[in-house]
Order: C-alpha cells, then sequence, then structure tokens
C-alpha cells in the first residue's frame, strides 16, 4: 500500500504555480468544488486543479506526482456514470479541456490523430468533413471527450456491428508517473509486434497514464441508412424477434430494445412516437450501408420478423429516421416521470441470456417495491437496468441498492459482467472481486506497478 | 449532473474552464443550500456575475435545471453596482438610448472604470443611423395571414433607437394584410429578470400580460429573440395552464410569418453573408429558414453554438472572459462581409465588436 502525500504543502502549491501559471491552477474551494463530482454525484474534493495545455507539463506534473506520491486524477468533461473521475484521495486533478484540437484526419491513412479533451461528436465532425467514419456512439457523443471514451471503452448503439471504442484505437502517446512518455502503435492498420499496450491503456481509467494524444482507425462514411422500429404484444416475442434478425443473416448498425415500463414512461411524455399502443416492448434496429445494401436489409429484418406477428412496424429514412428514434432519446427524461431518481447500471450477458436477466431484473424490482426499466444494447446483451426511486426516502433509497446488488449478482451468475460501458469506478468498485479471479486481479495490480509502482494514478477505485 | 451543459456552454467552449460552467453553478447552489452563511460570501456573488445567461444550458437539460435561473436568484439575492448599473441601463431606455449619439455619454461618470470600456462601447453601438444598405425587396405576400389582428411586440431597441426597424416591422405586417392592433407594452422584463430584478421583471410581465388580455389574445408578433424569450417566461403570471397555453401559442417570429412571402434581391447584394443564430433561438430557429430562402447562396456563413457575450451583468462583471466568447463567435463569422441577426442584444454587442471592414445589423435592415 503506498503512502500517499496528506495534503497540498506551501511548495507543493509553489510548484504547481509555476507550472500552471495564472488561471490553470485552482486552489479555492468554490472553483474546485465543480471538479469534485462527475456524473455518478460521487463526490470529493481536490487539493488542486490544473489545466495543462501540453504534453511537456504533463511530463512535469507527472514527475513531480510520482515523487511526491501525489494522487493524480485525469478528468475529461465528467460525463462518467461510476465516479471515475472523482478524486477520493484528494491530490491533483488534471483537466484536460485545453488539449482539444484534431491534429491530422488521413484520408490516405485511414486514420485521425487527436488531442484527449475534442469532444467526440467534434472529432466525427471533422472526419464527416472528408468523407471518412469513426463508429464508437456513447450515448454521450456530443457531450464527452475522445480522451474520457478511450480511458473507460465508450461502448454505444452502434457497438453491435462495429465494436467499441477499444476496436478503433490504433496508436497512443501518455506521460506516466515519473514524466516518462509511452508512445505505442501507429497508423498502421495492422500491427502483431510485442504487447498489445495500446489496448492495455484502453479501458485503463486513467490508473496507468495520462494520455496525451489517440490515433484512431477510420472507415468510408456509410452511404445511407434506415431504420425500423417494431412493436410486439410482449417481451418474449421482441427478444425472439432479435434473434430471428440476426439468424436471418443481418447484422444491424443498432439493435435497441424497450420493455413495457420503459415505454409507457416515453408515452407519458405526451410525444407522438410511431409504434401501436399495444406494443408492450419494441424493438429498433438501424441499417447503414449502401442504397441497394440497406432496402435489402430493411426487407430482410421485416420479413424475418414476420413470424413473430408485431403490433407495428416502422421504416423510416431521413427525417423520418430521426422521429424515430425521438423514442430511444426519449427514455432518459421520460423515466424520471416513474420516480425523481435513479440507480441506473449497464449489465451484459450472452444474448442468449438476455431474456432471462430481463425478467429477473423486474422480478428483483417487484420484490423490493420499485419500478425496474430495463432497455438498451439488445445486439450486444448490453442492459441498462434503471432502478427507479425516491432519494427522499430512505426505506426506497436502502431498496433500490438491495436492487442493484442482486442485479449485479444475477449478471454475473449468467455468465455476464457487472458493467458493459460504465465501468466499475467508485459506484461498483466493491462488487469487482465478485467478478474477477484472485489471479485476474493479482495480475492486473503487477501491470499496473509496471506503468506506476507508487500507485499515484485514480487511486481508490475499482477496476 | 449528466453533463450535456457543459458542451453548449458558450462560455466553456471559448476558455475550457469547466469552474465556469453550468452544472458547477447548479452544483455550487446546491452545496450553497446546506449552508446558508456562505451566501453572503463575495465568491458568490462573483460566481452569480459568471454567466452569460444564454439558457443554452436549460434548453438541453434532461431534468430542467434552470441555471441562468439559479444565478438570477442568487444575483436578487446580491445586488451590487454592478446590478444596479444594469438595472439602471434597461429601465432607463428612453434617456440612456438617446438617438441622437452615444448613450455612454450618459452613464454616471464614478461608473466607467477602466474595465467596463468594452460594456461602454457597447452601449454606444446602441444608436440610431443609417444602418444596413437594403436590397431585399417582397414580391409577393403570403395570404395566409390576411385580414388577422395582431399585436407587435417591438421591443426596447426598436421602440427607443432603431426606429427604421419598427418601420420595416409594420410594412412587413401591412403587406401581409395583418391589422397591427393599438397596445401599450413595456419592456419584456428578461434582462432584468436574469440580472436579479425578479420583483420589477414581474410588474413588466403583469402589465404586458393586460396589453394582450384587452386585445382579445391575439397573436404577438416578434422581431427579437431576447424578448421573444423573456416574453416566454411569463408562466407564473398567467391564470391557468390554459391561458399559459394560449400564451405561448400566441407569441410569434416575424420571419416566422414571412415563409410564405417571396423576396427579390437587388445586385448590390454582398456576396458573402454571416447569420449570427442568437443563444435564445430554441430548435426551430425561423428567422435563418427565412433568410436561406430569401439569400439563397449569399448566405454563406451561420453561427451555430457560438455566443456573442453579450452576457447582461457578466459583461460588467468580467469583460475579459465575455471578450472571448465574442472572439470566438467573429471567429465562426469570419469570411462574411455583412452580419444579421434576429436579436437585438446580439445586434448590439456585434455591432460594438466587428473586424474592420464589417457590417453589422438586423435582418429588417435587408429590407425595403
Amino acid at each position: 500500500m503506498s503512502t500517499y502525500a496528506k495534503s497540498l504543502t506551501s511548495a507543493h502549491k509553489a510548484f504547481l504555480a509555476d507550472l500552471f501559471p495564472g488561471d490553470d491552477l485552482i486552489l479555492s474551494p468554490e472553483g474546485m468544488a465543480a471538479f469534485s463530482t462527475d456524473a455518478s454525484l460521487e463526490r470529493a474534493m481536490p487539493w488542486a486543479v490544473v489545466r495543462p495545455d501540453g504534453r511537456e507539463q504533463i511530463e512535469e506534473l507527472l514527475r513531480w506526482a510520482h515523487a511526491e506520491r501525489m494522487p493524480v486524477y485525469a478528468r475529461a468533461r465528467g460525463t462518467g456514470r461510476v465516479g471515475n473521475a472523482v478524486p477520493v484521495f484528494g491530490g491533483v486533478v488534471v483537466s484536460m479541456l485545453k488539449m482539444d484540437s484534431v491534429l491530422a484526419v488521413d484520408e490516405n491513412d485511414f486514420v485521425a490523430v487527436t488531442q484527449p479533451g475534442v469532444i467526440t461528436s467534434d472529432l466525427q465532425a471533422a472526419c464527416a468533413a472528408k468523407g471518412l467514419y469513426y463508429p464508437p456512439d456513447p450515448a454521450s457523443v456530443k457531450i464527452s471527450s475522445i480522451g474520457g471514451n478511450v480511458s473507460t471503452c465508450a461502448g454505444g448503439l452502434k457497438a453491435v456491428k462495429y465494436g467499441v471504442t477499444r476496436d478503433w484505437v490504433l496508436g497512443l502517446e501518455a506521460v506516466l508517473p515519473g514524466g516518462r512518455v509511452l508512445q505505442c502503435g501507429g497508423r498502421s492498420h495492422k500491427d502483431v509486434v510485442g504487447l498489445d499496450l495500446v489496448r492495455l491503456f484502453v479501458g485503463a481509467n486513467g490508473k496507468l497514464g495520462l494520455l496525451t494524444e489517440i490515433i484512431v482507425k477510420l472507415i468510408p462514411m456509410p452511404e445511407t441508412s434506415a431504420s425500423v422500429l417494431v412493436g410486439f404484444g410482449d417481451l418474449h416475442s421482441s427478444l425472439a424477434g432479435a434473434n430471428a434478425v440476426f439468424q436471418a443473416g443481418v447484422l444491424p448498425a443498432a439493435c435497441e430494445f424497450m420493455d413495457k415500463v420503459t415505454l409507457q414512461a416515453v408515452r407519458q411524455g405526451g410525444e407522438t412516437i410511431p409504434l401501436a399502443d399495444s406494443a408492450e416492448a419494441a424493438l429498433l434496429f438501424k441499417v447503414d450501408g449502401t442504397e441497394e445494401g440497406v432496402a435489402a436489409e430493411v426487407r430482410q429484418i421485416v420479413k424475418a420478423l414476420e413470424p413473430l406477428k408485431p403490433v407495428s412496424v416502422e421504416t423510416g429514412r431521413g427525417d423520418e429516421e430521426e422521429a424515430i428514434w425521438t423514442i430511444r432519446r426519449g427514455i432518459s427524461p421520460a423515466a424520471f416521470r416513474i420516480k425523481p431518481n435513479k440507480v441506473a447500471e449497464d449489465i451484459s450477458v450472452p444474448r442468449s441470456k438476455v431474456a432471462e436477466a430481463v425478467d429477473s431484473a423486474h422480478e428483483i424490482g417487484r420484490k423490493h417495491g420499485l419500478t425496474v426499466l430495463c432497455f438498451g444494447h439488445l445486439g450486444d446483451g448490453n442492459i441498462h437496468v434503471n432502478i427507479m426511486h425516491d432519494a427522499a426516502i430512505s426505506s426506497e433509497v436502502e431498496a433500490a441498492h438491495k436492487a442493484k446488488d442482486e442485479v449485479f449478482r444475477l449478471a454475473v451468475a449468467l455468465g455476464g459482467t457487472i458493467s458493459g460501458e460504465h465501468g466499475t469506478g467508485l459506484t461498483k468498485a466493491s462488487f469487482v472481486s465478485e467478478q474477477l479471479s484472485q489471479e485476474e486481479i493479482d495480475t492486473m495490480v503487477s501491470i499496473k506497478q509496471v506503468f506506476d509502482p507508487h500507485s499515484i494514478m485514480n487511486p481508490g477505485k475499482g477496476w | 449532473m449528466c453533463g450535456k451543459c457543459i458542451s453548449v456552454c458558450p462560455l466553456i467552449n471559448a476558455t475550457n474552464r469547466e469552474e465556469l460552467g453550468p452544472r458547477a453553478k447548479a452544483d455550487l447552489c446546491r452545496l450553497l443550500e446546506d449552508d446558508e452563511s456562505l451566501l453572503a460570501g463575495e465568491d458568490v456573488a462573483k460566481l452569480a456575475g459568471l454567466c452569460l445567461g444564454c439558457h443554452r444550458c436549460k434548453s438541453v437539460c434532461s431534468q430542467g435545471v434552470d441555471v441562468p435561473g439559479l444565478v438570477a436568484t442568487l444575483r436578487a439575492a446580491h445586488p451590487d453596482f454592478k446590478g444596479w448599473l444594469w438595472k439602471t441601463w434597461l429601465t432607463n431606455a428612453k434617456q440612456l438610448w438617446s438617438a441622437s449619439s452615444t448613450a455612454a455619454k450618459l452613464i454616471p461618470k464614478q461608473f466607467q472604470p477602466e474595465k467596463l470600456g468594452p460594456f461602454l462601447k457597447m452601449l454606444a453601438g446602441l444608436k440610431g443611423g443609417p444602418g444596413l444598405e437594403p436590397f431585399l425587396t417582397a414580391e409577393t405576400f403570403s395570404d395566409t395571414y390576411r385580414g388577422e389582428k395582431m399585436l407587435l411586440f417591438a421591443g426596447c431597441t426598436a421602440t427607443h433607437v432603431q426606429g427604421r426597424w419598427l418601420m420595416t416591422a409594420l410594412r412587413l405586417l401591412d403587406g401581409l394584410g395583418v391589422e397591427v392592433l393599438p397596445g401599450k407594452f413595456q419592456c419584456c422584463g428578461g434582462g432584468l429578470k436574469s440580472a436579479g430584478f425578479a420583483d420589477e421583471a414581474g410588474q413588466l410581465a403583469q402589465e404586458n400580460i393586460d396589453v394582450w388580455r384587452e386585445a382579445g389574445r391575439p397573436k404577438i408578433v416578434t422581431f427579437c429573440e431576447s424578448c421573444l424569450s423573456g416574453l416566454s417566461g411569463y408562466e407564473a403570471f398567467l391564470d391557468d395552464l390554459k391561458e399559459i397555453e394560449l400564451w405561448k401559442n400566441s407569441l410569434t417570429p416575424l420571419s416566422n410569418l414571412l415563409q410564405n412571402t417571396s423576396f427579390m434581391v437587388s445586385d448590390n447584394v454582398p456576396e458573402n453573408i454571416g447569420y449570427h443564430r442568437p443563444c435564445h433561438v430554441d430548435e426551430v430557429d425561423s428567422d435563418y429558414v427565412f433568410l436561406k430562402n430569401a439569400l439563397g447562396e449569399h448566405l454563406t456563413v451561420a453561427t451555430e453554438k457560438e455566443c456573442c457575450g453579450f452576457g447582461g451583468v457578466m459583461r460588467l462583471g468580467a469583460p475579459g472572459l465575455a471578450d472571448e466568447v465574442n472572439l470566438q463567435c467573429w471567429d465562426a463569422l469570419s469570411g462574411a462581409d455583412m452580419v444579421v441577426s434576429g436579436c437585438s442584444a446580439c445586434v448590439a454587442q456585434l455591432s460594438s465588436t466587428h473586424p474592420e471592414g464589417r457590417q453589422v445589423g438586423h435582418w429588417l435592415e435587408l429590407i425595403l
């Protein structure tokens, strides 16, 4: 166990003030408060916040932090849901927002080189301007940064076809504790020389070093897309429907599902959604590619679903496609019509176990007297389980947390994971050992020690 | 706390300083609820000043958190000279905005420290004058609204300074066959409300609602997005949900009425015209749709998420930060010989900050 610095001494402050002049160092409580929390609502105050605008400053910072045993917490836009950006041991929060340039979009190499603070949708827009496509699209794509996406291995709607962030990172540059600079991978789309250090950093949650540059793979922008919203009379028909589509040989870009309670919540919002009133579950497919390919895949999907007797089928292109996706985008605000607070978990199970997972999650909710919404990325078996409650009623908070524990155990028992996207951070840290074996954890600890011998990088979090 | 607001905040986009953003302010307000004694602190007053009041954060929040509203409440709790000056400016518009020349001269000398320079320059920008050289002529007016009775909410700037905006608006309504009802509206109160003067703003709201009721609750035509936003925030002063709906439905941008009216473009049209989208615009920007239809290929550049940096009280409290926001806006408008907008505050701010050789005005000035 490392012995960390206990506070920021005047010498520490002088060092930071020299390295980060003016507004780029924050020491006042009201200024630092913004950096004490993230979308998880967990909170801990840092001792200082710094804003580097280049690698050299970060090298100096980590040389100092390594020597001083100073906890270091990387932060981009604080959209993470599990508290990975929360500085539980105090220390220094490093805000990466100033490193926000797209350095290159190369239409010959099919790569983009970017700094970590770029908003992912801005990176996508820069690529799209050259007819290129960076597919990973976490729900936060317009508000989160590529550095955060890489650090958390962000998933998203289109992971079923395109994979997650890990599948798109070709290379990166990171500064390690002690100030060493590690450059690994590159612009080559294939590389089998040595251990895959690039992938080690993707999803490492800032526990190995600070990312300063990222190289991602690009593909040509799909010509067009279409979406199909299908209503079913019951949950099991919808899950069988997803299976039928895959069995028919279609790999959709997205395959989302929504359960009865989710649909009820969205309908209460009064928005017109192109779905039959009798639908108690829905599937939302997106396909992309060439005009001909998309048209054929839409036909295949509709045909594959016929035997399951869907209660409504709505196909959309262009503006109509946007209208279809209103239902999916409406879920998050709609959930709060049920109860003012939610425990939002994102378990992932093998695709064949989704029906059992959803049924059991609902049963767990019933047992604890709480409403549970299930929706999400059916194609990956990644289910968002929202346990709705009122935080002002202590018995409901207690019940919600008990339900959460049971949902985690359910996921592991089904051969799945406690988190397909959000990570473990603070909120799920205590459950990591129920999923990972001691051997796995010991190996991870050993690997981390190579990069960060004093464990100053994002300490106090789960794996 | 999801962070959606961070990506739309012009202040963060210009500075990359998360502590200046909406989530930080909402979070601080929550922390302060636990300890009211902190409310007296100088730091809170400082925080209260650092919001442009653009409402972009409010419009994207899944949980409907109104950060500009929270900031206005803080400002109300901590009036200081900046707020006083703002109030003075707004409540004495007619005296300050003398159509003859610079309004800045009318600000009392003790309120002219160096850092207020840019703000005073903006005041100076708010003067009458020849404006842009028009090049759009209405050819065929739409018949959709012919014979309908409507009220015209001209707003402070058009009423007191830019009389030509008002005259053009009246001419267009006449062409559409709209019967403009008499009605003596007051200021919308939006600026006062965000500066922390809720009581004064409420009084104005009440008077404006009475004008509407007396006229038989007709459509109210506006041509300033700030005014429209101010008027949209009157829920608390209306009788019930039914009247709130009637009120909201009555608020009609002038550009919306002009969607099916065709315009002819004269030869003196500049090659590159820019459009600045005001922060207060909702998802559908009827000014942009109208201008794109009327100007076609001449409209070559438009802002999307950049704020002009007007910023109300913030302009007084932290002019340097507002300038950074403004610079980013001009950067997005580079290439435009002429920039138009549909908000009096944006037009004032851009008029007083435009780079050499650019012209700025309300889009009404383009119409003969």
